[in-house]
């Protein structure tokens, strides 16, 4: 007798999320890929490699990200720097840099680890590929173009949204960039990828002021 | 003796009582007793300075606790240390606080991030937090101080340990502080690069990343790398190394400190002399040559087959004795095992040298009476160095020579036709013609010359005998032992090039010793007796083991004519040589890090190297080509592994049973001496002969130097270009009677080759010499006649 | 990876020129009283720049020759010390002391006075070459501070307006020869210092000044 009415009991909550759900009053499945869910601020998708607003690029080819990585999915070399056209500011910049997307966990280490903010992550997750030669992100894939755009790697693609592409992860920083104590605490996040947003620190005599 | 003497004295260091020898410094005593004082400037193998601050202790004084730096202050009975109280604490924060105001902190491009004292010793003992916020010092960074090292003066904590470095170990004080004060900084000279031969030190030793290597720079980060110890390829001194790889790729070699060999350092041809490792003109596949002399690649089946057929047809029509095998000087001992079994038992000769005919006798290389060890010169009272320029060609005994006379105050008696690198530091310097050193030698041995008498009171005497150059013949070298073993308390090291060439001979690569250091039966042929009866026919078919004849052997042309005599000749090495263009068959030979076995230095020290990197395309170990030539030839020799050779070798060499892979791999990681000449073997007495004076007006010497036109050098971009060229050294006076100088040109006739070079007027050369660089590029062989002709070319420009 | 090596190569120079016999002369002298030879190498670093007017790299090179240490030990001593030059004067040197006697007694106003008088700010030299001005450290003349010195001859008891005077002076009147007692009486106060070791070797002080007293003012001409 008692069994009976805990399976009624039961049966009542699941007829009332099924008359819920058809009705259309609180619908938790989007017609994919017709409608595309907004993605949570923090959303981990692709790399993006950033540039400088001068045009520089900001990865200095420390290895930092490919020594941070849990899942050992990125590769990158240094190289001199041509003084005379140097491709980032400083002596070094990453002139290899591959990240394999198959291995990723994307856990967003590298963006943490990254010394010069040049990889961030971006909202695009649609990036599956035929084969696996093709999951093998390059320099070439990642780095973004001078303009701001970053390189879509199938932009023919009915998914391909550019604008996901365009949008960093809210990525958290405890400290400021140059780890000037009194931003101690104070979480600052880059809305988009490129340029920082960030005011640049100020001097000594500024501050002294 | 007291128990001060005895045990030591007692201090104690954070409350832990211990022992240790009076006037030890008290950060070594710490260090040894488990106790780590953070420090920049000192270094166990340099003199101590203070400059850095950073290792400040708190010592008990009758007048109160005093901090002290724990590096220049030698401990005493009843010293009592803190090394961790709160003071020192704070000392240490204020210390590294101010070595980080100027430090610009730029770690992610920094080659030592990541393994670099001061990140690890600021996690580990700094304030995390800085009070200043000025702007930084700027230079320009990073400046060229030679070709090899780079400095960055930002970077810079002014430690000293470069500019201590090359003033106290290797004599080269090339870089200084200058403008001391604010604006302190390295410096070299306007113009004058710190060219030592052991600058790359300086890189291993500097605290941060102030000094950095053109080879390795940005190559890899610390935490791409993996290494392991192995034993340096490139000087018979066996020197202890690390050898680093990623991706495969051999990027860095660092000197590791075994007291018995090179102490942590290496020279910088061993030091950046692994580039050649990863050059793109490795032999990657077994070659034939085809009809007109192109070579084509073939499978390794094809390549043993024609091997086989050629070589067992000469062995048919003509007795094993028409063939014969050179090299095997730069292998491991297995493959020269391998290589001496299979030419005595497979091949059926006795025709086998690893000696390029540029060494000694092999019964003084290996079996001689009361034989030196390298470690015999920190006790020597006189050190004698009757041979090579021991800084061009033996670097690190270079340095152990140096040390002992600079440090330990032994005697050195240097005897060279010219100038050589340890001459600011002899007791006396004797100069002589190549071609009369036994008039020399039988003036010292005759007592004539009180100078020398009165050095060698100081004993006991250890001696350093070698040819001078290619134009004095092995036999005065055997002169040269005879002598020193006749005096008391006396010891002899006998010095050869090519790394293994000791482990080589012991292996029985040569013509007249078996394996085991046993003198054989029968004599074969040496390198030129092989290289005349190829030429003359009598020897028809030749293996060539990583050697280089045409380019190694003095009389240049004596290996040329050999070689294009002969009817058959297998290579296998790792480049296309001047030798191998004379092959039918190129077969590619893994190199050093690719693969495993043991080597046996100059002083009979057995010791590991490694494999790390896989090598280039389907190249093979020595002994495993060897074992399928054999196989094909019809007797199999049954070896599947180089351990199952090093069973095999140990079996056959009894000398060498304590140095098994195991031993060698945990309990002796310096390495074994292996007894010298060997437990059944007779040793070997040096023959005191004299040979006829060289009447010549002119007489030629040839010697290497340090960097040269070798293709472990050719192969390396950084190194070759070091490479001097060549040049004909002349006295002044037979310059001004030739009338030539500096910078013109002279054209040099000898019997077997003739050479056209600019001159350079060398006074330290004795009166009648002409010096000349051996293989240095664009110089062709010029033999080892010491006559030489000389004329003057055109107008001096 | 195919990454270029890097080519930042330096070759040596070919060295410079020699000193005349006589300056070879006088360094062997100057060498002569010392046991050691390197111990030489301040005077001869005087001597060379007598030789060439100013420090040059030739004149290190040479000296480092003659002692037997490198050039690199040589420049060590010469950029520590600020008499050594390496760049080339004026006709007159004006150093004014700013240590502590001097200081406490107005030697920091001694200076400021030089320099707007001159125009020619700490460490560097007038456009005619003709005035270079600096503060030092202790010149020895404590007792007479504020001291000054020109051509290293020394004026004790300097007041600003004096120190005006003597800036003018030398620009108008470019006395051929420094005395230290001639710009004493005229510039000059309270005197403490008045003796002074002979100078034997010759080998003090650098250009423009060389002897002690009764010194020609420098190479300048002609030039």
């Amino acid at each position: 007798m008692g069994v009976l009415t805990e399976l009624l009991k039961g049966l009542r909550a699941t007829g009332s999320v099924l008359i819920e759900t058809v009705t259309g009053k609180e619908m938790l499945t989007t017609r994919y890929p017709k409608e595309m869910r907004e993605k949570p601020q923090r959303f981990h998708g692709r790399h993006v490699l950033n540039r400088y607003p001068d045009g520089m690029e900001k990865c200095i080819g420390c290895e930092l990200c490919a020594g941070a990585c849990p899942a050992r999915c990125i590769y990158v070399r240094g190289k001199d720097n041509d003084p005379e056209n140097p491709n980032s500011p400083g002596e070094r910049f990453g002139f290899v840099y591959e990240i394999n997307m198959l291995r990723c966990i994307f856990c967003g280490l590298c963006v943490e680890a990254c010394p010069t903010e040049a990889i961030t992550m971006t909202q695009l997750f649609e990036f599956s590929t035929t084969n696996r030669g093709d999951a093998i992100y390059t320099r070439e894939e990642l780095l973004m173009d001078t303009d701001g755009n970053v390189p879509h790697m199938f932009p023919d693609d009915p998914l391909a949204d550019m604008k996901e592409l365009l949008t960093a992860d809210g990525w958290l920083k405890a400290t400021a960039p140059a780890g000037n104590a009194s931003y101690e605490g104070v979480q600052t996040w880059q809305g988009t990828p490129g340029p920082a947003s960030w005011d640049p620190e100020p001097d000594q005599e500024t501050r002294d002021s | 003796m007291t128990a001060r003497e005895t045990e030591g004295v007692l201090v104690t260091i954070d409350g832990k009582e211990v022992r240790a020898p009076e006037g030890e410094l008290l950060i070594k005593t710490a260090e040894d007793n488990g106790t780590y004082i953070p420090r920049f400037c000192w270094h166990p193998r340099l003199k101590e300075v203070g400059m850095c601050r950073m290792c400040l202790v708190d010592i008990e004084t009758p007048g109160g606790s005093m901090m002290v730096t724990a590096c220049t202050n030698p401990i005493s009975d009843g010293m009592v240390v803190d090394t961790k109280n709160d003071r020192v604490k704070k000392a240490q924060e204020a210390i590294l606080e101010y070595l980080l105001i100027n430090h610009p902190l730029d770690c992610p491009v920094c080659d030592r991030g990541g393994e670099c004292p001061l990140q690890d010793q600021t996690m580990s003992y700094g304030p995390g937090e800085t009070r200043f916020v000025e702007e930084k010092r700027h230079f320009e960074k990073p400046i060229p101080i030679s070709d090899l090292v780079l400095l960055d003066r930002e970077r810079c904590i002014l430690c000293a340990r470069c500019t201590r470095f090359a003033d106290e170990v290797p004599g080269d004080p090339l870089i200084e502080f200058k403008e001391r004060g604010y604006g302190t900084q390295i410096s070299i000279f306007p113009n004058q690069p710190f060219s030592s031969y052991f600058s790359g030190n300086t890189v291993q030793i500097c605290p941060v990343g102030a000094l950095t290597a053109t080879p390795y720079r940005f190559r890899a980060r610390p935490w791409d790398l993996k290494a392991v110890e192995s034993t340096c390829p490139h000087c018979t001194a066996g020197d202890r190394i690390s050898i680093e790889a990623s991706q495969n790729q051999v990027l860095r070699f660092l000197g590791v400190d075994v007291d018995a060999t090179n102490r942590g350092w290496l020279s910088d041809k061993c030091r950046f002399g692994f580039e050649y490792l990863n050059s793109e003109d490795r032999l990657t596949n077994p070659l034939a040559r085809q009809e007109g002399g192109t070579y084509e690649e073939v499978s390794w089946g094809e390549a043993t087959s024609i091997i086989a057929q050629r070589f067992g047809a000469i062995r048919e029509a003509h007795g094993g004795d028409a063939l014969a095998v050179l090299g095997g000087a730069h292998g491991t001992n297995e493959d020269a095992y391998a290589l001496s079994v299979f030419a005595r038992d497979v091949l059926g000769t006795k025709n086998i040298d690893c000696r390029m005919d540029d060494a000694l006798g092999t019964r003084l290389l290996t079996g001689i009476d009361r034989r030196a060890r390298i470690s015999d010169v920190d006790t020597a009272g006189t050190i004698i160095v009757w041979g090579p320029d021991l800084k061009e060609e033996h670097p690190t005994l270079y340095l152990r020579v140096r040390h002992a006379v600079q440090e330990l105050g032994a005697n050195l008696i240097v005897i060279h036709p010219r100038a050589t690198g340890l001459d600011d530091r002899a007791d006396l310097k004797i100069t002589y013609r190549p071609g009369s050193g036994s008039d020399l030698l039988t003036q010292l041995r005759g007592g004539d010359r009180d100078d020398v008498n009165a050095l060698l009171e100081a004993s006991p005497v250890v001696a350093f005998v070698g040819r001078t150059g290619y134009t004095e013949g092995p036999t005065m070298a055997e002169a040269v032992a005879s002598w020193i073993l006749e005096l008391e308390d006396s010891r002899v090291l006998p010095l050869a090039r090519r790394a293994n060439v000791f482990g080589a001979l012991d292996m029985g690569v040569a013509p007249d010793l078996e394996p085991g250091r046993i003198a054989a039966t029968e004599t074969g042929r040496d390198t030129r007796q092989i290289l005349g009866g190829l030429a003359s026919g009598d020897i028809r078919g030749l293996l060539l083991v990583g050697a280089d004849p045409v380019r190694d052997v003095p009389d240049g042309s004596l290996a040329t004519s050999g070689l294009s005599g002969a009817e058959f000749v297998v290579a296998i090495d790792m480049f296309h040589n001047d030798s191998t263009a004379h092959a039918d068959v190129i077969l590619p030979a893994l190199g050093f890090s690719e693969k495993e076995g043991t080597v046996t230095n100059i002083e009979g020290r057995v010791q590991k190297v490694n494999r790390i990197a896989p090598g280039s395309g389907q190249s093979r170990s020595d002994w495993s080509i060897i074992a399928d030539i054999a196989t094909a030839l019809g007797s199999d020799l049954g070896w599947t592994s180089e351990q199952e050779i090093n069973d095999a070798m140990m079996a056959r060499v009894p000398a060498y049973a304590e140095a098994s892979w195991d031993a060698l791999d945990w309990e002796e990681r310096d390495g074994v001496v292996v007894p010298a000449p060997g437990a059944d073997v007779p040793v070997y007495r040096p023959e005191m002969t004299t040979q006829p004076t060289v009447g010549a007006e002119l007489v030629l010497h040839s010697a290497r130097k340090l960097y040269d036109d070798g293709v472990m050098m050719r192969k390396g971009p950084s190194l070759h270009r070091l490479a001097p060229g060549g040049f004909a050294h002349l006295h002044p006076d037979d310059a001004r009677r030739l009338g030539a100088r500096t910078g013109s040109a002279v054209r040099l006739v000898t019997k077997r080759g003739e050479a056209e070079l600019p001159v350079q007027v060398d006074p330290s050369l004795h009166r009648g010499v002409v010096y000349v660089p051996f293989n240095q590029p664009g110089v062709g062989p010029l033999g080892d006649d010491p006559v030489v002709r000389v004329t003057a070319v055109g107008e001096p420009d | 990876m195919g990454s270029e090596p890097i080519t930042l190569t330096i070759r040596p120079a070919e060295s410079g020129k020699k000193w005349s016999d006589e300056s070879l002369e006088r360094a062997r002298r100057i060498m002569a009283r010392y046991p050691e030879k390197r111990s030489a190498v301040m005077p001869l670093l005087y001597l060379a720049m007598a030789e060439d007017g100013r420090l040059t790299n030739g004149g290190m090179e040479q000296v480092a020759e003659l002692v037997g240490i490198t050039p690199a030990q040589v420049l060590a001593v010469a950029s520590f010390y600020t008499m050594y030059k390496r760049e080339r004067t004026g006709k007159y040197l004006i150093s004014a002391c700013t240590s502590i006697s001097c200081m406490l007694t107005g030697g920091d106003d001694v200076f400021e006075a030089i320099e707007l008088e001159s125009g020619v700010p700490h460490g560097e030299t007038d456009e005619e070459g003709l005035i270079s001005v600096e503060h030092v450290e202790c010149i020895g003349a404590c007792g007479g501070a504020p001291a000054v010195q020109v051509n290293y001859e020394l004026i004790e008891g300097v007041t600003p307006v004096k120190a005006r005077e003597l800036v003018r002076w030398l620009q108008q009147e470019r006395p051929a020869t420094i005395n230290t007692d001639e710009m004493q009486r005229h510039f000059g106060g309270r005197r403490s210092f008045d003796w002074a070791v002979a100078e034997e070797a010759s080998a003090v002080g650098p250009y423009p000044a060389f002897q002690p007293f009764g010194t020609v003012g420098g190479v300048g001409e002609g030039e």
